[in-house]
């Protein structure tokens, strides 16, 4: 597994900052049911109208806005961040003219993710952005052989006869 | 029976668009019409099992690129179906579809859904992808499967990070290739990491 040393692998304490740091978003309707309120009961300063129960209805719509306002932070605090991914890159030194990479992360597509040869000479890489998980994939060097991932372990099982390496992504 | 037009008409559009909605489109335009149909099945079977099904999908597209027989196909996907059946059972409902796929590839390897359980009463509410990727790991490398769930054990008993999952894996990866393991009953790399601090 490669991961950028600058993204924790735990990363908690990250997803939380950065969520805390995101705009709320309040119930568009909250606006509207409390200028309704407002509009049904005019709080207008006068003989008749009672201070307590004013105050009353101040502090009630207060309240309301407090624990729209908390139930949002709570639910953007707990809830994953569905689109967490993690930069990786796979590297294979190898003479060859063409290297891609297929894998569960591209649909096994030999047109997808084609390696770059490196400054090196004979080493090829591709960065890549996954998910937390577990995948297999292999090289295709030269569109004829099959390579796996010396870097990474063997997949304990090659069902279709072609050598596979497993990355993990935490 | 008596039916509402509008509730009828509804059941028909339902009835009809349903099954092509099922349809992966990457199936049908990457196996033979026969194979794409019986892996469709059983991803069918997955959802309504709510298993995930993007593994199997994937199992299937492998094949097809790796240039696999329509009939070697259908049975790996079938066998991946099983597995995450019984991963699910070890594991229990409330697991992502990420562990579900790394406790699938740890039955494939060998391991027990005893120690599926295990794993997850030792890791209670924390992730399990890299532990159980790891534990598939060690296997793989040629590591007995009781030393490889005693090693791992040994890690998620103490709430060790998941690098120092990795960490293990990669002692015992170093040690086997260098030749200087014993990975079938030794304790290569059993001891756990130094704890962080």
């Amino acid at each position: 597994m490669r991961v950028d040393p600058d993204d924790a692998p735990d990363g908690t304490l990250e997803r939380v900052i950065a969520e805390l740091r995101r705009p709320m978003r309040l119930d568009p309707a909250l606006d509207q049911r409390v200028l309704e309120v407002l509009r049904r009961d005019p709080i207008a300063p006068g003989p008749g109208i009672d201070s307590r129960a004013r105050r009353f209805r101040a502090r009630w719509i207060a309240g309301v806005a407090t624990g729209a306002l908390a139930a949002g932070l709570l639910v953007a605090v707990l809830r994953p961040e569905p689109g967490t991914t993690r930069p990786i890159e796979l590297r294979l030194s190898a003479p060859a003219s063409q290297v891609v990479v297929v894998g569960d992360f591209n649909d096994w597509d030999p047109d997808a993710t084609p390696l770059r040869p490196g400054n090196e000479g004979g080493t090829w890489r591709v960065e890549l952005r996954l998910p937390p998980g577990r995948y297999r994939y292999t090289f295709l060097v030269d569109g004829r052989r099959w390579v796996p991932d010396p870097a990474e372990p063997r997949a304990a099982d090659d069902d279709f006869g072609a050598p596979t390496s497993v990355l993990t992504v935490s | 029976m008596i039916m509402h037009r509008p509730a009828a008409a509804l059941a028909v559009l339902v009835l009809t668009v349903s099954p092509l909605y099922a349809q992966d489109r990457r199936l049908v335009e990457r196996l033979d019409p026969v194979t794409s149909t019986a892996v469709q099945q059983l991803v069918d079977s997955a959802r309504a099992l709510q298993l995930p099904t993007e593994p199997l999908v994937q199992k299937a597209l492998e094949g097809s690129t790796l240039g696999a027989g329509g009939d070697r196909i259908r049975s790996a996907v079938g066998a991946l179906l099983g597995q995450l059946s019984r991963a699910r059972d070890a594991l229990g409902p409330a697991v992502t579809d990420a562990e579900l796929t790394a406790g699938a590839g740890a039955l494939r390897a060998g391991l027990g859904a005893e120690t599926l359980q295990r794993l997850r009463a030792l890791r209670e509410g924390r992730p399990l992808v890299v532990p159980l990727s790891v534990l598939t790991d060690l296997v793989a490398e040629g590591m007995t499967t009781e030393l490889a769930a005693r090693s791992v054990f040994d890690l998620a008993r103490t709430g060790r990070p998941d690098d120092d999952f990795v960490a293990l894996r990669r002692r015992v990866q170093t040690e086997l290739r260098s030749g200087t393991g014993r990975g079938g009953g030794a304790r290569p790399a059993a001891d756990p990491p130094a704890q962080r601090p």
